[in-house]
């Protein structure tokens, strides 16, 4: 070995991180994802305020004259029975946030539930019929599931969140299956069944936890998806019932915009634009963060 | 004389393959003592692992099936159990090790997690009782400044120290009877000699059976009082460690021991190593399944399949031309 110099410049040994201080990091470094989180946060900050009463409680009142203008007491002008623009605006972004979360939360939850047991039980009937059920969620089109679900439920305002829990859970569970065939295999799951684990504590307790990062992931997408969908729902009357969404504005609108009056649907479609756009870029930038492949 | 802790009778394991059903372990009787060191050697795919595993009824199923045999573990057939029977034995009276302390931990889930979740499965101890006893378990095993520790990640620690971790957590609810499957295979050299060291000192102070799984012979002649030599699935060869390296009785257990790598001559000259391969035990050849690779081999070996037999010397043999007994 050739003789070390007194000298010596201590290079830091690379630190052992997990894969979440390292995701963290790398979070931090993309410029895009940050940006995204933040307009997201300020969204969340809006719906909140609506859901404390802070503002637009008035969105259903008419305080204006018909189609008014943008002025300083309607920033985006009056709709076509005089109710301002803005407040229904804000307000459908807390109806937003509440779809959004609500089916983002509970489709992740199931395709957690069904991935881990299809995987654990890879090639045995729990797998068999939880794939059948998969496919034959997948071969329904999407919008005639919400109608018959909204039909069989005689227009519930629930309709619209379980036929789109009923149908993002799917992915989810896909992606969770088939990480879990790949986790089961390591030893630390031989190694919770050698100290005497029920498979039960070994799915829920030591499998799940390591699919995390997808989940995360998988919310994310999920919550951009049921906000889109609400739109096209809402449109086309199977959607939000009661209250005020950026959907059913548009709707609204489509009269207007005939009469040659844009107010409601720019509006609409800004802020939902707006909330798309950064929830995708937070959502890129966390898959990127997430990658084991690029983490390493 | 001690009563032995664990007995297994006419063992067979059995695997569902592509080339059909093959026999991983065949026809393995033996027992370990209570405060004994019994090795188990033999080359890769012997089927060291399967019978570790079927002690604790972990043979993957399917493809793989327990077809024959008695695990008497203080006299009570481990395979008359169903599966919450077993859950208790598991962790609680016997527990096992593996190979890889990279991945045997849990990597999202910290050291004290793991091991207060065995204890608190097998003793009903309170969570603050359960982490005590864990960080005095850490602190048995070797790990410095475990009260720190225990809150740490597996990856923040060493192949040696998540070893440790992995020891800590199988001897915490003091089994009778430890399986070490190459535990100290995934480490370097010195690393390995130290936990070689832990294991016996602790099964000195545990005062609890263990049986080392290894293709190391050298491993075996620095830890065990016992071994088992292992080839295609059946038992070769069992003897007392002394007598066993003065004087192996089967070619096999000749082979082995004269490719132990000889690191005191300086500088190590090219290993005699068996010649021949292992025969696919989907296709195990008529008769002594060694007779390909053996030099003492006579027409009978192709003819005839060797079984155990005890021999004068406190050990067993299936040979039906073994080397004498050397006596000096
Ligand atoms: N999961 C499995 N599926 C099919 N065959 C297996 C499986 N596990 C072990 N075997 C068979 O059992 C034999 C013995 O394996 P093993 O006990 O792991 O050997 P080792 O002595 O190296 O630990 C292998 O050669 C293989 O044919
Ligand atoms: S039985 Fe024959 S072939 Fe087999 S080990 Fe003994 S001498 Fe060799
Ligand atoms: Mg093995």
């Amino acid at each position: 070995m050739a003789a070390v110099p007194e000298t010596i410049v201590f290079v830091a040994a690379p630190p052992r991180q997990g894969l979440w201080s390292k995701a963290f990091h790398k979070f931090c470094r993309d410029r895009a994802g940050l940006v995204g989180l933040w307009v997201v946060l300020l969204y969340a900050i809006v719906a909140l305020g609506v859901w404390l009463g802070f503002w637009a409680g008035d969105w259903a009142d008419v305080t204006g004259p018909k189609w008014g203008p943008v002025s300083a007491q309607h920033w985006f002008g009056t709709n076509l029975i005089g109710q301002d623009i803005f407040a229904r605006a804000l307000y459908s972004t807390r109806t937003a946030f509440e779809l959004g979360l609500v089916v983002a939360v509970l489709s992740t939850f199931v395709g957690a539930v069904f991935g881990a047991f299809a995987g654990f039980f890879s090639g045995g009937w729990i797998d068999e019929l939880v794939l059948w059920f998969m496919g034959v969620i997948d071969s329904i089109p999407f919008y005639l599931l919400v109608a018959a679900i909204a039909f069989s439920l005689g227009d519930s305002p629930y309709a619209m969140y379980i036929a789109m829990i009923a149908t993002f859970w799917v992915g989810t569970s896909r992606l969770v299956r088939g990480e879990v065939i790949k986790l089961k295999e390591f030893e630390f799951v031989e190694a919770a069944h050698a100290i005497g684990l029920s498979e039960l504590a070994i799915i829920f307790r030591h499998i799940l936890p390591n699919t995390f990062h997808i989940l995360l992931v998988q919310a994310t997408i999920t919550f951009v998806a049921a906000i889109k969908s609400e739109v096209i729902l809402s449109f086309l009357g199977i959607g939000i019932q009661d209250g005020m969404s950026w959907g059913l504005m548009i709707a609204e609108s489509t009269i207007e915009v005939l009469a040659g009056f844009f107010n409601n649907f720019i509006a609409a479609s800004l802020l939902m634009f707006g909330l798309v756009m950064a929830f995708n870029m937070f959502s890129d930038a966390l898959q990127d963060a997430l990658d084991p492949r690029s983490v390493r | 004389m001690t009563r032995p802790v664990l007995e297994v009778r006419d063992l067979a394991v059995e695997f569902d393959t592509e080339n059909g059903r093959v026999r991983a372990v065949n026809n393995v009787s033996f027992s370990v003592n209570a405060g004994e060191v019994v090795g188990l050697v033999g080359e890769s795919g012997c089927g060291k692992t399967v019978t570790g595993l079927s002690l604790l009824g972990l043979v993957p199923s399917p493809p793989g099936e327990v077809v024959n045999g008695e695990i008497l573990l203080d006299g009570h057939d481990l395979l008359k159990l169903n599966e919450v029977g077993m859950r208790k034995i598991r962790g609680g009276e016997v527990s096992m090790i593996f190979q890889e302390p990279m991945t045997a931990l849990n990597p999202v889930l910290t050291v004290g997690y793991q091991m207060t979740e065995v204890l608190r499965l097998h003793k009903s101890l309170s969570k603050r009782q359960a982490r005590n006893a864990a960080i005095e378990m850490l602190g048995i095993v070797g790990i410095p400044v475990p009260s720190k520790r225990i809150d740490e990640y597996p990856h923040e620690m060493s192949g040696g120290m998540r070893q440790r971790v992995m020891i800590a957590m199988a001897l915490s609810c003091g089994p009778k009877l430890l399986i070490a499957d190459e535990p100290t295979t995934a480490l370097d050299v010195t690393t390995q000699a130290q936990v070689l060291d832990e294991i016996v000192r602790l099964q000195h102070q545990f005062e609890m059976a263990v049986i080392l799984i290894t293709h190391d012979l050298g491993v075996v002649a620095q830890t065990c009082q016992r071994a088992l030599v292992m080839y295609c699935g059946e038992l070769v060869e069992a003897a007392p460690i002394d007598s066993l390296f003065a004087s192996p009785r089967h070619p096999y257990t000749q082979g082995l021991i004269r490719s132990i790598p000889r690191i005191r001559e300086h500088k190590i000259d090219r290993l005699p190593v068996i010649e021949g391969m292992v025969p696919d035990i989907a296709a195990l050849p008529e008769g002594c399944h060694f007779a390909d690779r053996c030099n003492r081999v006579q027409a009978d070996c192709h003819e005839r399949s060797p079984v155990l037999t005890p021999s004068a010397e406190a050990g067993a043999v299936a040979c039906w031309h073994p080397l004498e007994p050397q006596h000096d």
